[in-house]
């Protein structure tokens, strides 16, 4: 575990989701200081640093193209389900933005997540 | 015309104004109608080449002719000759992500840049692209797609149309296919010389036999109000055969010199 070892903007994966919400979302993310607190906080729940979020999401073999994991995925996927739930429990947006702050910072970074309507 | 009038109308034309040209702008139509269907990941598969039938040399439409289609592509004054193209996965990557730019992929839907260059392109697609005999079925229901929209399309513009196979081999020197393009079937089109009704719409299985609900066996009840509503906006028309339909065959028989 190397979490929050250096600042969260610092790292790859941070970087790629920020370009991606530009780009691609039509959304400057530093609007809204709250992504990265949420970021800051999930990484802490699950003892990993952003780049290790993503990771945990792959599967990666030698001479092999790297996959989305189907394990990795759906465990990190109930990880964020469980950060969303600690959200306030008599505020169903401020819930789904917990959530949803993560799994836009898998999306962009290529794990491809659906969630479902979650409000 | 109104949409489900024009799926009412549609009938396979099996008798073609033979002599009556179909004007360039209404196929230009029917290849509209057809490059704007849905495709998967953005792969346009259906590829298609117009003939004028009077463009094709006597020994070049005989040889076309197999002995179930040999009559309708004889009168059909145009031909379209329409292949599935496998390589249309190639560049597909970048299709997909500028589906992702346009706002048609979203990340609402867990769509990224990344995700097409990371997973969707080397994992899914650039192994279709290299294989293609593997993604056939899907591409080829993709061109199945955007020829019925083609076809739709003519009936609209009063056109008739009719999908049959095609010999694609004596066709290969003249229209000179790049040899990947598989090929699919041959849509046939000009003015219908027979009545639109062409004998009444083609009996089909019940609803019931062909569509389920919640699970296989249990059948897909159609409401009579509906199948009301739909009789009167003329998507469900008379059935064949039309009382007069088999005095209409004789005198396209005697017209066309064919047997009765």
């Amino acid at each position: 575990m190397s979490a929050l070892q250096k600042p969260l903007e610092s790292h790859e994966s941070v970087r790629t989701w920020f370009k991606g919400l530009r780009e691609q979302s039509g959304i400057e993310p530093t609007d809204d200081p709250a992504r990265l607190k949420l970021l800051g906080e999930f990484c802490a729940l699950v003892e990993l640093d952003p780049d290790e979020v993503v990771k945990a999401c792959l599967l990666v073999k030698e001479g092999r193209e790297t996959r989305i994991s189907i394990k990795g995925r759906r465990s990190m996927a109930e990880k964020i389900a469980e950060f969303q739930a600690l959200g306030s429990a008599d505020d169903s947006r401020n819930r789904a933005k917990r959530g949803n702050t993560i799994r836009s910072f898998l999306i962009h970074n290529g794990i491809q997540l659906q969630a479902g309507v979650q409000i | 015309m109104e949409f489900k009038e024009v799926i009412g109308r549609r009938r396979s034309i099996r008798y073609f104004q033979s002599w009556r040209p179909v004007e360039r702008e209404k196929i230009q139509i029917m290849l509209e109608a057809a490059r704007l269907a849905s495709c998967a990941v953005n792969a346009t598969f259906m590829r298609a080449i117009v003939v004028v039938r009077d463009d094709l040399d006597r020994a070049t439409l005989d040889a076309l002719k197999t002995p179930v289609s040999g009559l309708n592509i004889e009168l059909a004054p145009v031909h379209i000759y329409i292949y599935v193209d496998m390589g249309a996965y190639v560049g597909a990557q970048a299709r997909l992500k500028k589906l992702v730019d346009v706002g048609a992929l979203n990340s609402t839907h867990g769509w990224s840049h990344k995700f097409v260059d990371d997973f969707v392109w080397p994992n899914i697609l650039k192994p279709l692209a290299d294989n293609p005999g593997r993604s056939s079925v899907g591409a080829a229901s993709d061109a199945g797609i955007a020829t019925c929209q083609a076809m739709l399309a003519a009936v609209d513009e009063g056109l008739g149309v009719c999908l049959s196979a095609f010999v694609a081999e004596p066709l290969k020197k003249i229209l000179n296919p790049p040899a990947d393009w598989i090929p699919l079937w041959v849509l046939l089109v000009g003015y219908p010389a027979e009545s639109w009704e062409a004998g009444g719409q083609r009996p089909r299985p019940p609803m019931e036999e062909q569509f389920f609900e919640g699970k296989y066996g249990n059948p897909f009840k159609p409401d009579p109000k509906v199948v009301e509503k739909l009789k009167a906006a003329k998507m469900i028309q008379a059935p064949a055969p039309l009382p007069w339909r088999k005095e209409e065959i004789k005198a396209l028989a005697r017209m066309f010199g064919l047997p009765e």
